[in-house]
């Protein structure tokens, strides 16, 4: 069973300047005089990604995150995966969670296409049983063959794609978090690509997807969240959530006209 | 703070238990330094060889050593502080080096510090070979107490695990702290007898007694040139494992879900 739980959920961001991060400043705060004089460097300067985020997905839920940019989407997703702790508020996960931010974690260019395929994979959090097994699968949906042998530096942008690609979704997570689409290369792959990524969202349990494109948010996903300033404005089922988001474009717009 | 301690303590026995994963990322990054390259990680030995082959020439007949003697001395000596002092220096980008794995993924960051320490095992393997040449060329006894090297790697890899974690949460928050520490590492080399004999300072002086880098050296070199360390030497490190593993358990406990924010 696959669950996820947000209860009041903030997260602050310290944002360290070129100045601030030195322990210089930290050491002669305390001493006085000298950070007098630059007093104002001093602040400590906050922003709020996320405010008081409270909500819950059970087996079946596939939610699409929607707001302009810096709204905390994928604040809120990197949240979920666990990669920033909340300063105040609680998220509860049951179920392995993959996140699929950068498509392929580790890769390194330097290595050759199988290397990454188990550096990445490692990262993905599979065993090395489990890569040895979907390696031959991973390698017969890029397409690369004998390039596999090569180091990445070596490949085209769109070889890059592909075999991030493929590596991205041979994972098996109960709860997928994905930012955006991934990228899927040229058109005959990208149609291939839509094939796998559909399988892959069918055997998922809960999926979280941020995204501008309404298309995707209505192909992949049943329920919306309307995001702004690190809030949650609503959260519905996806289609009154869209016609929202761009009742309140339009809205914006005449305001400011 | 009783769950950030599970955590923190979840994270250290999680990523011991992930072996495969740091082995193979410390190996990946020795390998990297083969490619294109004849020699890879030999240059770094060659190096090292060079320079205690300069060094043994100029400094015996001024510190009025025997060669034969003080050549053993300083290729040991360098090879372990090489080994020692990499993984201080490297530890300090322990978490900047892999912001992009942490900055994306939750998994446990002390893989990243087994790596640092498991890399540079590796490293120090290829630069032993120096030691080897030398023990060959100059005849030096070898005996069954050259074995201690063995607990002896254990203790300073220990010892190093923990710099890399205490250095890398440091140097992650103040980004100071790693040319900071490069400077220190310098100036230690000079107060620790690496190129100089440490009876020629007279024995108990204070910067030998002191200096914990001199007992982390001590319990690999002594081995190497077939003696036993001191048991001062071990208690140090011993203690100083303990002690180290306990401040930095205490900083990783409070900082660990911070480290992200930082990066």
């Amino acid at each position: 069973m696959a669950s996820v739980v947000v209860d009041n959920v903030t997260i602050d961001f310290p944002i360290y300047g070129s100045t601030h991060r030195s322990l210089r400043q930290t050491l002669f705060a305390r001493t006085g005089g000298l950070i007098r004089r630059e007093g104002h460097r001093h602040k400590r300067v906050v922003v709020r990604a996320l405010d008081k985020i409270s909500f819950q997905l059970d087996h079946g839920d596939r939610l699409g995150l929607i707001g302009h940019n810096g709204a905390g989407k994928s604040t809120l997703l990197k949240a979920l995966a666990g990669v920033y702790w909340p300063d105040f508020g609680s998220i509860r996960i049951e179920g392995r969670i993959s996140p699929l931010f950068v498509s392929a974690p580790g890769l390194d260019l330097e290595d050759s296409g199988y290397e990454n395929i188990k550096t990445c994979g490692m990262f993905l959090g599979m065993n090395s049983d489990e890569i040895e097994r979907k390696a031959p699968e991973i390698a017969e949906f890029c397409e690369l063959g004998e390039y596999l042998e090569l180091p990445v530096r070596t490949y085209s942008a769109g070889m890059i794609t592909r075999l991030c690609f493929a590596i991205a979704t041979s994972i098996d997570p109960d709860i997928l978090l994905l930012d955006e689409g991934l990228a899927a290369g040229d058109a005959r792959f990208a149609a291939r690509a839509e094939d796998r990524m559909q399988a892959l969202i069918q055997r998922t349990r809960i999926l979280v997807l941020a995204s501008h494109s309404d298309a995707l948010i209505k192909g992949m996903c049943n329920k919306g969240a309307l995001m702004e300033k690190g809030r949650i404005l609503a959260i519905g089922p996806v289609k009154d959530i869209l016609a929202q988001y761009h009742q309140h474009n339009v809205e914006h717009a005449a305001a400011r006209a | 703070m009783k769950a950030q301690y599970e955590t923190a303590w979840a994270d250290i026995v999680s990523g011991l238990t992930q072996w495969e994963v740091w082995s193979r990322l410390g190996w990946q990054e020795v390998k990297r330094r083969y490619r294109r390259t004849v020699l890879g990680p030999f240059w770094a030995t060659l190096s090292i060889g060079m320079f205690i082959g300069g060094m043994a020439w100029i400094w015996a007949p001024l510190f009025k050593t025997d060669v034969s003697s003080y050549l053993p001395f300083l290729a040991a000596g360098l090879v372990t502080w090489a080994f020692t002092t990499a993984m201080i220096t490297e530890g300090c980008a322990t978490y900047t080096a892999g912001s992009g794995v942490i900055t994306q993924l939750n998994f446990p960051y002390s893989v990243l510090n087994f790596t640092v320490v498991w890399r540079n095992i590796i490293v120090f393997f290829h630069n032993v070979l120096i030691v080897i040449a030398v023990v060959i060329a100059l005849k030096v006894r070898v005996s069954w107490e050259t074995l201690l090297l063995i607990p002896g790697i254990l203790i300073v890899a220990v010892n190093g695990a923990w710099m890399t974690m205490l250095l890398g949460i440091i140097g992650t928050r103040f980004r100071d702290i790693p040319p900071l520490i490069g400077n220190l590492v310098q100036i230690l080399m000079f107060v620790t007898p690496v190129f100089w004999l440490p009876g020629q300072l007279g024995g108990g002086h204070r910067v030998i007694t002191f200096n914990f880098m001199y007992h982390l050296i001590e319990v690999m070199r002594a081995p190497m040139l077939g003696s036993v360390p001191s048991m001062l030497n071990y208690q140090v490190t011993i203690a100083g494992a303990i002690v180290g593993w306990l401040i930095t358990f205490e900083l990783y406990a409070r900082f660990r879900r911070r480290i992200p924010y930082w990066l």
